[in-house]
């Protein structure tokens, strides 16, 4: 019997190991019990939503119902933006497919879980596709994404999706506080609130700030100690500097951006893709400003590809979004 | 660690394309006394990592020679060393007795 | 200063044993001098500045009496000034033997990395030629290249490494200058003048020089001013003109006779943009055509100099954005990218591992790892007892020592 580790960061200990235990998503709960009651008749999966909602989860629970305690024998996990081309992928998958027992009782086939399939381009995804193909008779691909738009439509065609949407703020608060119960931790509601707030439906992150948080001092969290730890971490720092640099303080909201690149050291994509994601939540905006910004964001993304310096093409996408910010503030 | 006198010294038994890459790297051999010794110094950092592969040591440093005095020394106690571009390498150098003494390049016969 | 009273004039070594440090270059070049049969018929001196490059060629025909026909690989009339200078009479043999009623001629083109970037004035293939055709030898002089632009060159010379000369060198040179010269020093003041100087003996000189001026005696406090004066003056004053010209054209006649290094302007000119153009649409313009120069600059390689003509024109544009809202301002130095030296390739590397161990734990991609825990996992390892959560994921002493560091910037 394998014995699993509990784990000691929190969003892995109280990861639902069972689809039963998925408590808010039960549409898709419902009619994933369906095909695993009949493995045989599983398609290939595509599940698509923003960060933090339950996709790799679910997936993991499907890996285990299915196989059981050596579930790990059966799947073989898989990271897009890891990996360094589709020609690894490919290799990995075969070796996979090659090497692994690729039937367990009436489960005819593997599993793979392909995260972060977004990230992949177009001729990429072409590959994937004729892999996913090749190797469908041995393995079923779970794809996970957050755009599901970005996904190409024949891999689509040939996947069951499912879409997971922003977790609802009492959900979230209740996991919280069963967390804080179970770890002897005193939470106080306005900081199960206020991180909640931060979080904007990204379940993951609010359980990593809640188990900061409780570091803090040593298991009792209010409302100071969360906008403390939530100000030091990054998803705040790079709204703080979109927010800034729209509210037209450009040299602020570079600062801000030199912190980044210097306290964590990211690379200008890494920044450019944690706009992105922080742009969305920003619940002040309206989608069409947010389409706006974002269309800024994805052409300044192509040029750094094409660019020598994070510097300057973060520099001058803070520009133009102060620019932008400029616009609103006088039509307003 | 190593240190090697660049004048001449010696290496365990290696394959043939081992010696063809040192030799490109700027080293000659001198058959009869079985000696290697350095030519040629526009690849030094790579004969260096190369040399350190072959006797399997972390690093390979070699002598120095005092410009002045004359007498051969090693890198490890020099204070510049951290500061130094070209550590460890066998380049000319000035002890530190002759620079402490102010003894310059004339003070040589 | 008069120029016969500078040092570096007084001082520069007319023998080949005179210069100092690179000893070994030295003995190369010699070589190749000797060889009567030599392959390759021109010699590339590369290294730093100041180390002696062209003292050397100077000094070995001082002393071997060739004579040395200076060329600017710039001259794009070259084949007329090839043969003007070099004459036909000249050939390999008379410089075979070494004998001072030798009469032979010696081509030498200095800096030609600086020459082989910018396509307007002559490239790479231009001094291809002038070795091709020159009957004489050619030998020539970069600084630490960069020397992928240098490739072709590299093909068909014969090369010679110089290296930085060594700070102990440097200071036995000052103590001799210093002793012909009366001037009493501190050895401290000597060590912190040779260490400024990045083993570049002539500006080592000449600090020298500078700081013994006002005073015979020279301690280790006059040194101080010597890190204010490295500075950029170059930089400033380019930048200052860059950002008043008045027109584009003005812009555009800025940017091609440039002495500044064209990357570094690009960073500079990055940085103070926002004192520039304080208004949001001039600075998301001007901003715009810094991104575009940028990237032609990314794309530029061995094979498409030509694309430099883009990247300048876009920067003229950057600087021509709106003339008349011109008003000094202090520009910003040092450049702030020093902000990010920290994050050296080695650190990137370890942060990488980290977020590998991370993922693998948490099903996450290392570049989730590096968003959504990294951040987090800073201040928890900061705050309370790691040993469960280090032994959890694995980490190594190293890295676990990586996040504390991490956590203090």
């Amino acid at each position: 019997m394998v014995v699993e580790d509990e784990g000691v960061m929190w969003v892995e200990k109280y990861r639902p190991k069972t689809l039963d235990e998925v408590v808010d998503l039960k549409d898709i709960v419902e009619s994933l019990k369906a095909f695993m009651r009949n493995p045989k008749t599983m398609p290939h999966l595509l599940l698509a939503g923003i960060p933090g909602t339950g996709k790799t989860t679910v997936a993991l629970c499907i890996a285990r119902e299915l196989f059981g305690q050596n579930w790990r024998t059966f799947t073989l996990e898989l990271n897009a933006s890891d990996e360094r081309g589709i020609d690894t992928v490919r290799d990995r998958v075969k070796d996979f497919s090659r090497y692994s027992r690729s039937a367990f009782g009436n489960v005819p086939f593997a599993l793979i879980i392909l995260d972060e399939s977004d990230q992949m381009t177009g001729p990429a995804q072409t590959a994937l596709r004729r892999i996913m193909e090749t190797s469908s008779r041995t393995s079923r691909f779970i794809l996970i994404c957050n755009q599901s738009g970005k996904i190409i439509e024949p891999i689509q065609s040939r996947c069951a999706i499912f879409r997971f949407s922003k977790l609802d703020r009492k959900a979230m608060i209740e996991h919280l506080c069963c967390i804080a119960k179970k770890e002897n931790v005193t939470l106080s509601p306005e900081a199960a609130e206020r991180i909640v707030d931060y979080a904007e439906g990204d379940l993951r992150h609010a359980i990593n700030a809640l188990q900061t948080a409780s570091a803090y001092k040593d298991g009792f969290v209010d409302e100071k100690i969360v906008s403390l730890v939530v100000g030091e971490a990054s998803p705040i720092q790079v709204q703080l500097m979109i927010r800034k640099a729209l509210f037209g303080d450009f040299i602020d909201a570079r600062k801000k951006m030199y912190d980044l690149i210097g306290s964590f050291g990211f690379s200008g994509s890494e920044i450019v893709r944690q706009m992105q994601r922080e742009l969305f939540k920003m619940s002040d905006l309206t989608p069409e400003q947010k389409a706006d910004l974002a269309n800024i964001i994805g052409e300044y993304d192509y040029r750094l590809t094409q660019g020598a310096n994070s510097d300057i093409q973060l520099s001058a996408l803070l520009a133009q979004f102060a620019k932008i910010g400029r616009a609103k503030g006088e039509a307003a | 660690m190593v240190v090697l006198n660049k004048k001449a010294f010696k290496l365990p038994f290696m394959e043939r394309e081992k010696f063809l890459l040192l030799m490109r790297l700027g080293l000659n051999y001198d058959k009869p006394s079985g000696t290697f010794c350095l030519k040629n110094f526009n690849n030094i950092e790579k004969l260096a990592d190369t040399l350190a592969e072959i006797l399997k040591v972390d690093e390979v440093t070699f002598t120095q020679t005092c410009a002045v005095c004359g007498k051969d020394f090693g890198c490890s106690d020099c204070k510049y060393l951290e500061l130094c571009a070209t550590k460890n390498l066998p380049f000319q150098c000035v002890c530190s007795e002759c620079l402490r003494e102010g003894k310059t390049f004339e003070d040589v016969g | 200063m008069r120029e016969d009273l500078l040092w570096v004039e007084k001082y520069r070594p007319k023998k080949i044993a005179d210069v100092i440090g690179n000893e070994e270059a030295k003995a190369a070049f010699i070589e190749w001098l000797k060889n009567t049969r030599r392959t390759k018929k021109a010699l590339l001196l590369y290294g730093p500045p100041g180390v002696g490059k062209t003292t050397l060629v100077n000094a070995a025909a001082n002393e071997f009496g060739f004579r040395v026909v200076e060329m600017n690989a710039s001259d794009t009339r070259s084949e007329k000034a090839i043969n003007r200078v070099a004459g036909p009479a000249t050939a390999f043999a008379a410089l075979d033997t070494f004998t001072t009623e030798s009469k032979g001629n010696v081509l030498f083109m200095d800096e030609v990395d600086g020459i082989a970037g910018n396509e307007d004035r002559g490239g790479v293939s231009t001094i291809l030629r002038i070795i091709e055709d020159s009957r004489i030898p050619v030998i020539m002089a970069a600084n630490d290249p960069d020397l992928e632009k240098l490739r072709p060159l590299k093909k068909v010379s014969a090369l010679v490494r110089f290296h930085q000369v060594r700070i102990p060198m440097i200071i036995a040179l000052l103590q001799k200058v210093c002793q012909r010269e009366h001037v009493k020093a501190e050895f401290e003041a000597l060590e912190r003048i040779a260490e400024n100087s990045r083993g570049d003996v002539r500006s080592a000189i000449n600090d020298l020089q500078s700081l013994a001026e006002t005073t015979k005696t020279l301690t280790l406090q006059d040194t101080v001013v010597l890190s204010a004066r490295n500075r950029d003056v170059g930089m400033d004053e380019t930048l200052r003109e860059y950002f008043s010209v008045k027109s584009l054209l003005g812009a555009s006649k800025l940017l091609s006779y440039l002495s500044v290094d064209y990357d570094d302007l690009l960073m500079a000119v990055g940085d103070n943009l926002p004192l520039r153009y304080t208004d949001p649409e001039d600075l998301a313009a001007a901003y715009d055509f810094v991104s575009r120069a940028d990237m032609f600059r990314g794309r530029i390689g061995v094979e498409n100099w030509h694309l430099l003509r883009y990247f300048f024109n876009s920067l003229a544009q950057a600087a021509a954005v709106s003339p008349e809202s011109y008003q000094p301002f202090t520009l910003i130095s040092p450049p702030i990218r020093v902000i990010t030296l920290f994050w050296t390739k080695g650190k990137r590397t370890i942060l990488d591992a980290i977020c590998g161990k991370i993922g693998r734990r948490c099903h996450v991609s290392r570049a989730t790892a590096k968003t959504d825990f990294i951040p987090f996992l800073k201040i928890l390892l900061a705050n309370q007892k790691a040993d469960e959560v280090v032994s959890w994921f694995e980490f190594q002493p190293e890295e676990v020592e990586f996040l504390a560091k991490m956590s203090r910037l």
